[in-house]
C-alpha cells in the first residue's frame, strides 16, 4: 500500500471512500503504527453549513461506545478539515447487503441490538444521527456494527440527504420530509426501523424511482410486510416506523445490554482510576517517607483548587455537554477523627441511606459508595489521613453523568420506552440526593 | 481562501504565529490554533481585549472573578512571563506547555519549584511552605491545631531540605520529587492532549499549508 504524504503524525494511504463533501483515506498513526481512517472534508462545504460542526465534533469527542466509530483528533489546514477515526475494517453494511440480500434473524437481531444501543446512547447525550442507513454503519472484523457519522451529520447541506446526489432517501422519517418541526429522536429511530426491515426483508420498505411517489409513501408509512416476516418481527417495525420501538419481546431476546454497560463503566470510572493512581504513589511514598500519620506538607498543598487548571478548559470546551475529564467534582470535608473511625462513619452513614459501599482492593482507606438496584458507582470517599488524630475526605462525584442524564430524560422517558435503562436516569438523580444527604449526615 | 474575520481579530497584543509557538513547545500547529480558540475565549469574558487578566483568571479556574487564591496567583505570576500583569496569548502557549503530557519532566519539576518559591529567593523557605499550609487549610475549610501543622511542616521540610540548611534549593527539590513523583502530578493536564476535539472551531480558522504538514 503506497503512502504518499503526511498529515501531521499520521501518513495517508489510499482512498476508502468517496462522498459527496469528503473522502475518506486509510492512514496509519506513526506513533503506534495503528491504522486510522481519515475523513477529509473541503472547508468551503463546511462553511456554508454555519459552525455547527464544533458542537458535534466536541460532542463526539466524549463518546465511548464500541458500536460508535470514535474520532481520535481534529486536524485544520488552510483548506481542508481531517477527522481521524477508528478505523473499521469490515466496510459497510450496505456492502454486506448487496451480496447477502436477507440476514438470518439472529445476525439481523444482533446488529439491530447494536444499533439500537448506540442510537440510545448518543441520544442520552443529546445528539442525533439524522441520516442513519446501512452506508453509515460499518462492520469491524467480528461482524459487530458501528455506527460511523454520529454527530457529524451537521457536516451536509441543509435538505443535502434528500437530494438524489446524496444518496437514498429512502431511510428518511416522513416529519422530515414534511420538514414540519420534528422529533429528533423519533426520526432516528425512524430510520432504524427502515434498516431493520431491509436487514429481514432484503428489500426497502419505501422504494420508487419517483421520488414524489416514495415521499407519499413514506408518508402515508404505506409498506407491506413479505410473507415470512414473523408476527413479532411484524409487530416490532410497524410500531418502530411509528415511532418507538423496543421494550419488545422479538427485540429482547438474546439482548444483552453488557456492550453498553461496559463502556459506560470504563468512562464513569475514568476520574475514579486516576483518583486511585494518585493515591496509590501517596501511599507508597508515605510510608517510605515518614511516619505514615503526617502527610506531606508538599501532598497537602498540592491539593489546592487553585493549582488545578483544568477550570480553564472545562467551561470554555465549545459544548454544553462536557467532557468526560471534566465530571470530577470533589468536595474536602476535614475529619476530626482518625482514620479508621471516620470510615466507620462513612460506612455507617452510607447503610442509613440504603447505598451500598463497597472497599477498593489494596486500599483500605477509601470506599466507592453506589446505589444498590440497579448497581452503579456514583461517588467515591477517599479518607487521607493528616495527622494523627485528623484525616481529610475526599468525595469525587461524577456530575457530568447526572448533568447529562437530567438533560436527556425527558425526550426518552416520555417519547418511548426504548430500553431498560431508561429508568436509570431518575435512579442516579435519587442517588446523587441521597449522598447528599450522606454528606449531610455525617457532618465529620 | 481567505478567513477574513479571523485575519482582524489575530491583531491582539501579543499574538503570535503557530508556527512559532508550535516549535518552541510541545504543541502542534493545529494545537496551538486550537489553544487560541480557548484563549479568545477566556480572554474576553471580561475584558473584550484579547489578553487574560486576573480576574478572567479567576473568573475560569474558580467561576468567581474576586475570588483570591495564593496558589491561584502564583500560577498566574508565572504565566505572566514578561511580568505586565496579563497574560498574553503567547506566554499563554509558553506556560501551557510545560502541563502538556509529553512535555518534559525536568521543566514540570522546575515550575513547581518557581511556584512554591513564593518570595522568589530562588529557595523554598520554611516560612514560605508553612504560609502555603495555612493557605490550603484555609481553603479546604480544615481546621488543624497548631501543633499539628507544624509538625508536618517541620517533618517535610527536613526531609526534602537534605543538607539540612534550612532551605530547599533547586536540586534538592528536584530528589524530593523524584522519589514523591505525584506531588507534580497536578503539572500534568491531560486536556492539552485532545484540544483539537475540545475546541474544533480552530479548523476553521486554519492556516496551516497542506505542504506544511
Amino acid at each position: 500500500m503506497g503512502f504518499t504524504n503526511n498529515i501531521g503524525k499520521y501518513r495517508l494511504g489510499r482512498t476508502i471512500g468517496v462522498g459527496t463533501f469528503a473522502k475518506v483515506k486509510l492512514g496509519v498513526d506513526t506513533s503506534n503504527d495503528q491504522y486510522v481512517a481519515i475523513k477529509i472534508i473541503d472547508k468551503r462545504m463546511v462553511l456554508e453549513t454555519n459552525l455547527k460542526i464544533q458542537r458535534e465534533i466536541t460532542t463526539m469527542k466524549l463518546f465511548h461506545h464500541l458500536s460508535i466509530v470514535r474520532i481520535h483528533e481534529v486536524i485544520g489546514s488552510k483548506t481542508k478539515i481531517y477527522i481521524v477515526m477508528e478505523y473499521v475494517s469490515g466496510g459497510q453494511l450496505s456492502d454486506k447487503l448487496s451480496y447477502v440480500k436477507i440476514l438470518s434473524e439472529a445476525e439481523a437481531r444482533k446488529l439491530f441490538q447494536q444499533l439500537i444501543d448506540a442510537v440510545d446512547y448518543c441520544h442520552n447525550r443529546g445528539v442525533y444521527h439524522r441520516d442513519l442507513k446501512p452506508e453509515n454503519l460499518l462492520l469491524d472484523g467480528k461482524g459487530n456494527l458501528k455506527v460511523y457519522d454520529f454527530g457529524l451529520s451537521a457536516l451536509q447541506k441543509p435538505g443535502g440527504m434528500l437530494t438524489t446526489a446524496c444518496g437514498s432517501p429512502c431511510y428518511v422519517a416522513p416529519e422530515l420530509l414534511a420538514s414540519k418541526g420534528y422529533e429528533r429522536a423519533a426520526a432516528d429511530i425512524w430510520s432504524c426501523g427502515v434498516i431493520l426491515f431491509e436487514l429481514l426483508a432484503g428489500y426497502l420498505p419505501f422504494d420508487d424511482r419517483n421520488l414524489m411517489v416514495l415521499y407519499k409513501k413514506i408518508g402515508q408509512a404505506d409498506y407491506k410486510f413479505p410473507h415470512w416476516f414473523t408476527e413479532s418481527q411484524t409487530k416490532l417495525i410497524s410500531r418502530t416506523l411509528d415511532p418507538s420501538p423496543v421494550r419488545d419481546r422479538w427485540f429482547q431476546t438474546d439482548y444483552k445490554q453488557s456492550c453498553r454497560d461496559e463502556c459506560d463503566e470504563k468512562i464513569y470510572l475514568d476520574d475514579v482510576n486516576t483518583a486511585f493512581e494518585s493515591m496509590e504513589e501517596n501511599g507508597a511514598e508515605l510510608k517510605m517517607l515518614q511516619s505514615p500519620s503526617f502527610i506531606n506538607a508538599f501532598q497537602l498543598i498540592a491539593m489546592s483548587h487553585g493549582l488545578d487548571l483544568s477550570g480553564l478548559f472545562e467551561r470554555q470546551a465549545s459544548n454544553k455537554i462536557r467532557t468526560r475529564n471534566d465530571k470530577k467534582e470533589t468536595i474536602r470535608l476535614g475529619s476530626k477523627l482518625p482514620v479508621d473511625e471516620t470510615i466507620k462513619k462513612i460506612e455507617a452513614a452510607a447503610m442509613n441511606v440504603s447505598l451500598s459501599v463497597e472497599k477498593m482492593n489494596n486500599f483500605k482507606s477509601s470506599r466507592k459508595i453506589s446505589t444498590k438496584e440497579p448497581h452503579r458507582s456514583i461517588c467515591l470517599w477517599q479518607v487521607i489521613g493528616v495527622a494523627p488524630t485528623n484525616c481529610v475526605v475526599e468525595i469525587s462525584k461524577s456530575a457530568v453523568e447526572l448533568r447529562v442524564y437530567k438533560e436527556s430524560t425527558s425526550l426518552l422517558t416520555e417519547k418511548s420506552d426504548t430500553s431498560p435503562r431508561m429508568q436509570v436516569p431518575e435512579e442516579v438523580c435519587i442517588s446523587s440526593r441521597s449522598t447528599q444527604k450522606l454528606e449531610w449526615y455525617l457532618k465529620i | 481562501m481567505g478567513c477574513v474575520l479571523t485575519k482582524r481579530t489575530k491583531q491582539t497584543p501579543g499574538y503570535e504565529e503557530p508556527t512559532v509557538l508550535a516549535a518552541e513547545t510541545p504543541f502542534t500547529v493545529c494545537e496551538v490554533e486550537a489553544l487560541y480558540e480557548l484563549f479568545k475565549k477566556l480572554s474576553s469574558t471580561i475584558f473584550d481585549d484579547g489578553i487574560i487578566h486576573k480576574e478572567e483568571f479567576q473568573l475560569a479556574l474558580f467561576r468567581n472573578k474576586n475570588k483570591k487564591n495564593l496558589f491561584a496567583d502564583r500560577i498566574f505570576d508565572l504565566f505572566d512571563l514578561k511580568r505586565n500583569g496579563v497574560i498574553e496569548f503567547g506566554e499563554f502557549v509558553r506556560s501551557l506547555g510545560v502541563f502538556h503530557p509529553h512535555a518534559l519532566v525536568e521543566d514540570k519539576i522546575a515550575f513547581a519549584f518557581r511556584l512554591y518559591d513564593l518570595r522568589q529567593t530562588g529557595f523554598i523557605e520554611r516560612e514560605e511552605l508553612k504560609e502555603m499550609v495555612l493557605a490550603l487549610l484555609h481553603e479546604s475549610d480544615l481546621i488543624l491545631s497548631d501543633d499539628v501543622i507544624e509538625t508536618i511542616v517541620d517533618k517535610s521540610f527536613s526531609d526534602a531540605d537534605t543538607n539540612g540548611d534550612g532551605k530547599i534549593d533547586p536540586e534538592e527539590w528536584k530528589e524530593f520529587v523524584k522519589k514523591n513523583p505525584s506531588l507534580i502530578k497536578n503539572m500534568t493536564l491531560p486536556y492539552l492532549k485532545d484540544i483539537t476535539l475540545a475546541f474544533p472551531s480552530f479548523v476553521l480558522c486554519s492556516e496551516v499549508e497542506d505542504s506544511e504538514m
